[in-house]
């Protein structure tokens, strides 16, 4: 649905954006990470044909970029860092003017269904400039969705929003992910890029990593159990002998021992730790958050070339 | 073309909403006609003369002050309200051409200046037609009807094109609304020294300011347009 080949933006001598490749399949919520200025605003412009490259192509929704620019807008949705909503004119007049825009079928009927959806019917004519927050930015996804894109780009659908508010739009963007849109998030919010994404890239200015949350955790850490002991007497990691053990940790009363493969290996360390006399209390994967593999791929990247 | 017409709709809701253009809209063309009947009333008891001339003479050039300054303030709250609400970039997302939002933002102050123009000049000759019981002789004369018929499209074209590409450098409404001000000024120079002269205004003079504006306009329209290419707006525009 987005494919994109060596895709630079340049401003003068300044590089936004370079050469960026990445593949986003139909129906996929890919998750674009990255500090700010690292170019996350600038990919999502010139996806949206909002801006030209300056090196690279990309298709979107099946059109090349820069030469059917005008077909891509038509089948794209985007959500911009603010809600950018005429504040002087109503919730309805601001939906009823990118329908029209947009080309839909029935503007009125299209607004009053996502309008109703979203629980924004009865401010329909309230001043944008007069909602709280939460409800301008459910206005504003409502305006990117309203001509039903084929993919939408969302830069930082969440921030600013209390936890409610953020709660329906994350489950706005599981509902559209479960219909089959592509979605191109950009957010800083990294629990939020590991619950929703499919596949996360991680990008500062150039591509640093991109795979699932589980496999860049994988790819980082490997996988890793974690044993807690009743009685955490010292020596036993130097007694646990088992040739498929990659390197043991001690955590205050846990071990943390790198596996290759721990459906498999896991019962065989547990009946050793037994017969070492450990007490075993809990065994467990180590979870380790998509922050720490952010902070620590991010680390000595240069923000421009 | 249908793009445009939601956009001209889009921005005259807008503009009726916000106090500052309205005034503008209202209160000036009053205070134009108001001042050209205060003109051509003192001017019809006495005979033709330097003085009744230059009194009839600055009666027409109010009615050209206003297509150039009307959009003014139209187009500069058109495109920094835009940039302030951060309304453009979704705009911009949109299937609508470079070409219709510049042609959709310009008409959206071209049209109610002409109108505005126009109407108020009607208003200003049935009221001295009421009041003066006919219309004062030199008032509706070719020279007039050329100057107001020709010249208020030309004049309001100048001005919103000084003011988009004002307002493309501007953040502030207020801030370029005055600096297009002082930019539309040179375009009714020639006026403004006709009105001291001793002699009526001719179709030569009018004929004249037209070519002047059709050159200034162009001139001044091609720079707009280079300035509203959607990456100029996005990565440029302040």
């Amino acid at each position: 649905m987005i494919r994109t080949e060596g895709l630079t933006r340049k401003f003068g001598e300044l590089t936004a954006v370079s050469d960026l490749t990445i593949e986003v399949e139909k129906g996929e919520v890919f998750g674009f990470l990255g500090p700010n200025g690292a170019g996350k605003t600038t990919t999502i412009r010139m996806l949206a044909a909002l801006i030209a490259p300056t090196g690279g192509s990309a298709t979107v929704a099946g059109f090349r970029l820069g030469e059917e620019n005008r077909s891509i807008r038509r089948s794209v949705g985007v959500l911009t860092e603010t809600p950018g909503l005429y504040k002087r004119l109503s919730a309805l007049d601001n939906l009823l003017f990118f329908a029209k825009l947009y080309g839909v079928d029935s503007p009125e009927k299209q607004a009053e269904r996502y309008l109703r959806l979203f629980e924004l019917w009865d401010r329909r004519d309230r001043p944008a400039g007069s909602l709280s927050k939460g409800m301008r930015q459910k206005l504003a996804i409502v305006r990117a969705l309203l001509h039903e894109p084929q993919v939408l780009f969302l830069d930082e659908p969440t921030a600013g929003l209390d936890p409610e508010a953020a709660m329906v739009v994350r489950d706005l963007i599981e509902t559209l992910r479960s219909k089959e849109r592509t979605i191109f998030l950009c957010t800083h919010n990294l629990d939020e890029a590991e619950r929703l994404c499919d596949r996360v890239a991680l990008f500062k200015t150039r591509m640093v990593a991109v795979g699932k949350p589980r496999e860049l955790k994988e790819r980082m850490y490997g996988r890793r159990t974690v044993v807690r002991l009743a009685d955490p007497s010292t020596g036993i990691e130097q007694a646990l002998d088992l040739p498929f053990i990659k390197k043991i940790e001690r955590r205050d009363d846990s071990l943390v021992i790198s596996l290759n493969d721990p459906e498999k290996e896991n019962p065989i360390l547990v009946k050793r730790l037994v017969e070492l006399g450990a007490k075993v209390q809990f065994v467990g994967e180590l979870e380790v958050p998509l922050e720490d593999i952010y902070l620590d791929l991010m680390e000595g990247e240069d923000v421009s070339d | 073309m249908s793009r445009i017409r939601v956009l001209l709709a889009k921005e005259w809701r807008e503009s009726v909403r916000n106090k500052m253009i309205l005034f503008g809209a209202i209160l000036l063309p009053l205070f134009m006609v108001g001042a050209a009947l205060v003109m051509v009333y003192q001017g019809r008891g006495i005979e033709v003369s330097a003085a009744q001339i230059a009194l009839f003479n600055t009666a027409l050039m109010y009615f050209l002050i206003l297509p150039a300054i009307i959009p003014l303030a139209i187009a500069a709250y058109s495109i920094i309200g835009e940039k302030e609400q951060g309304s453009l970039e979704p705009l911009l997302a949109t299937p609508i051409s470079d070409l219709e939002l510049f042609l959709g933002k310009a008409l959206a102050s071209v049209i109610p200046a002409i109108a505005i123009t126009w109407a108020s000049f009607g208003i200003f000759i049935g009221i001295c037609i009421l009041l003066l019981g006919g219309l004062p002789p030199h008032v509706l004369t070719p020279p007039w009807i050329a100057a107001i018929f020709g010249l208020t499209p030309l004049l309001s074209l100048f001005s919103v094109g000084v003011t988009m590409l004002v307002s493309s450098r501007a953040s502030d409404a207020r801030a370029a609304y005055q600096i297009s001000s002082f930019a539309v000024i040179p375009a009714i120079v020639p006026l403004i020294v006709y009105t001291s002269r001793k002699t009526l205004v001719s179709l030569w003079l009018i004929g004249l300011e037209g070519i002047v504006l059709v050159v200034a306009g162009a001139v001044v329209l091609y720079f707009a347009i280079k300035v509203f290419q959607r990456d100029q707006v996005i990565t440029r525009w302040k």
